[in-house]
């Protein structure tokens, strides 16, 4: 974000990317733009008006003279007056008019005309024209503005005299040039001006983002705990500051989710581990007979069995992270799979003593979805179902549908889950009560693994408990793949 | 039956081949890709045992070598990463099979007879063990003579307990076989079911035909 500048093309090119580079362009082309347009517009006006002056007094000329010859033709005093002496007596803008006959002989001329205009010229490049000056060379350079025109001498008119009028507009001209002197003072010091004050601007403006910038780079995954202070700022980056500080936040729970998960991991592993380990060491301590051998692997295997599992869930929650990962949809029958899972579990339930039922709805449900996915969801909620409702409780397995949206419902009535723990249930190994662990069996993935699935379904999951009444967890997704 | 195993991990190797000899196979080991990939061409194997992760030439160049070399034996392959990218990478090179670590040996041991079985279907309709006879066509099933009261899904479940003698059954293979649950399931509820099959099969009579097998899950025999 330096503007300092760089020798090199890099640096270069660095320094057009930066934002306070592209700020100052902008200012600075849209200023120049603006004074560009007002000078060059005023440039414009003035000039039209100086020339329609010039245009009105050459056309009362010869609107005065015209009606002198035209109504006093034999006033020749008068005429000398209008020609001779009124010219002479002006210091700026002076004219020079001469009267010619039909034949093109002059008849009067105002003193000193020859001297300044080629008179010939003056003859040919106005003969044949009215109306509009044109502009003309005086011998010495000096700018004129002449035109001519055929006035009718007498009333009636007895012939047609030719009057030739020039003007000298050096006044004007030079007007002009200084003001396109000014016009070009003006632009020269403006487009120094205002990149200057555009880029003040500009660095007062993202100094907010360096700032935050600046915030960013110190974080790293030991120190999430930075925030900017967005005090003062406007509220545009107040927003961005917010925004920046919410994304900080989430990425410190998520950081600190993945540490206790990966404590949760090792302590789960270690269990097991430890177990295998402790029983083969006292095992080959000392001879033992067969019988014992064998308890001790069958046991090691056991501990076996129950690491593949845990690998496998955490596998399974991996994958299903992933964005890459493919599952198969097909159109299931919400009802047909609630049974599968019933007659799973009926055994278990009869052995526990809880009644396992389905209640479906009077119409068949049926969903695009990943039948051994769900099936597994729905598993693992019935599974902790029947783990947590005493005998005489009844678990039941229900299903219905909301506008496009399939709902499966797990409820019991078991002893439910204190409140202050609802929000963690779905978090990895999370367990209500840590001292079961061992003796309720499972990963402490159950949970987590359905909310993946759901997640995968493009759908949720949603528990709700009160403490010795009962659980119900309900699964929603869409019914028709969105994927 | 000869089986070839391609495996570096030396402990892995020494219990397949442990397990597979006392199986009734007759087992070689290769511990690198090349060996295994030359001991292959060499000598008609039934089935090769490959692992993915070998030293020289990984599996699936073995696997594609194999093949073009034509060699019709089975493949089995195994394999640490469990990715769908890696299952269709498998099947389309040609394996036979595919199963991830860490497995059952159990598990493996089913999945080998089912594919050298697999050239030599024999149908059935009636299984026979000591005293018990069922009658697959009809879905009964007797024990000296006596008929069983048995649900669609004990007699499933004792269907495929019989099927496979002497075979020792993962809860796994037990809950997607009868109950379609194809995913390592709560296999506790395998136990219970298991309890009342045998409540009906074997409590009632002197000789029992379903055992557990510690950590791995159930067979059928008539000796103990």
């Amino acid at each position: 974000m330096s503007l300092n500048p760089k020798p090199s093309p890099a640096g270069a090119l660095r320094l057009r990317r930066t934002l306070a580079f592209r700020l100052t362009a902008a200012y600075s082309l849209a200023g120049l733009l603006m004074v560009i347009l007002a000078t060059a517009s005023l440039y414009l006006v003035l000039r039209t008006e100086l020339d329609r002056s010039t245009e009105m007094f050459l056309a009362d000329k010869l609107h005065v003279l015209g009606s002198m010859l035209r109504e006093r033709p034999d006033d020749e005093d008068g005429l000398r007056e209008e020609i001779e002496l009124e010219s002479a007596a002006r210091r700026y803008q002076q004219f020079y008019i001469r009267l010619l006959d039909e034949h093109g002989v002059p008849i009067m001329t105002t003193p000193g005309m020859a001297e300044q205009l080629d008179l010939a010229q003056l003859a040919s490049r106005t003969r044949g024209r009215s109306g509009r000056s044109i502009a003309m060379a005086g011998r010495h350079g000096q700018p004129f503005r002449v035109t001519s025109a055929t006035v009718a001498v007498g009333t009636p008119p007895t012939r047609s005299d030719t009057v030739q009028i020039a003007i000298d507009v050096a006044q004007e001209e030079e007007l002009l040039a200084r003001y396109r002197l000014w016009f070009w003072g003006i632009l020269l010091a403006t487009s120094v001006l205002f990149p200057v004050v555009g880029h003040r601007i500009a660095r007062h403006g993202i100094r907010p983002v360096e700032e935050i910038a600046a915030t960013a780079r110190r974080i790293t995954s030991t120190n999430l705990r930075e925030r900017i202070a967005p005090e003062g700022y406007p509220s545009e980056l107040a927003l961005l500051a917010g925004t920046f500080n919410e994304m900080l936040e989430r990425l410190e729970e998520s950081f600190e989710r993945i540490s206790r998960f990966t404590a949760d991991i090792a302590h789960d592993l270690r269990t097991p581990v430890n177990n295998i380990r402790g029983e083969a060491e006292v095992a080959l301590a000392r001879a033992r007979t067969g019988d014992e051998y064998r308890d001790v692997l069958e046991s090691s295997l056991e501990e076996a069995v129950r690491l593949s599992e845990l690998i496998g869930d955490l596998l399974f929650l991996a994958r299903a992270e992933s964005p890459l990962t493919e599952w198969h949809r097909e159109k299931v029958n919400i009802g047909e799979l609630l049974i599968t899972v019933r007659d799973y579990y009926e055994a278990s339930a009869a052995d526990a003593g809880i009644s396992l039922v389905v209640n479906d709805g009077a119409e068949p449900l049926s969903a695009e979805l990943d039948r051994s996915l769900m099936l597994r969801a729905v598993s693992n909620l019935v599974s902790n179902a029947i783990v947590h409702t005493p005998p005489g409780g009844t678990v039941t397995l229900g299903a219905s549908n909301e506008d496009a949206a399939i709902q499966i419902e797990v409820s019991d009535t078991g002893d439910g889950i204190p409140t202050e723990a609802l929000p963690r249930v779905f978090d990895r190994f999370f367990r209500v009560d840590p001292s079961r662990s061992q003796t309720s069996g499972g990963t402490g993935l159950g949970l987590a693994i359905v909310q993946s699935i759901l997640t995968l379904h493009g759908g949720s999951a949603e528990i709700a408990s009160q403490l010795g009444r009962g659980t119900c967890v309900t699964l929603r997704m869409p019914a028709v793949a969105t994927r | 039956m000869k089986i070839l195993i391609i495996e570096d991990e030396v402990k892995t190797a020494k219990f397949l081949k442990k397990g597979l000899s006392e199986a009734g196979y007759v087992i070689d080991t290769a511990s690198d890709g090349l060996e295994g990939l030359h001991l292959a061409q060499e000598i008609d194997f039934d089935l090769v045992i490959l692992d993915v992760m070998l030293p020289v030439l990984d599996g699936w160049q073995v696997l594609a070598r194999l093949r073009e070399a034509s060699r019709q034996s089975l493949v089995l392959m195994l394999t640490a990463r469990d990715t769908v990218h890696e299952r269709v990478r498998g099947f389309e090179l040609g394996t036979d099979d595919y199963l991830v670590k860490p497995f059952a040996f159990s598990e493996l041991l089913a999945r080998v007879r089912s594919l050298l079985r697999r050239s030599t279907p024999r149908p059935q309709e009636t299984v026979r063990m000591a005293d018990l006879e069922i009658d697959l066509l009809r879905q009964r099933a007797t024990r000296a003579g006596q008929k069983l009261e048995l649900t669609s899904k004990e007699f499933l479940l004792l269907t495929l307990l019989a099927r496979r003698p002497g075979e020792v059954l993962s809860r796994t293979l037990i809950a997607e076989s009868v109950w379609d649950m194809n995913f390592d399931s709560d296999t506790n509820v395998v136990d219970v079911n298991v309890r009342r099959l045998r409540s009906k099969v074997d409590d009632p009579f002197p000789v029992k035909l379903i055992h557990t097998v510690r950590g791995a899950g159930y067979v059928f025999e008539s000796e103990t």
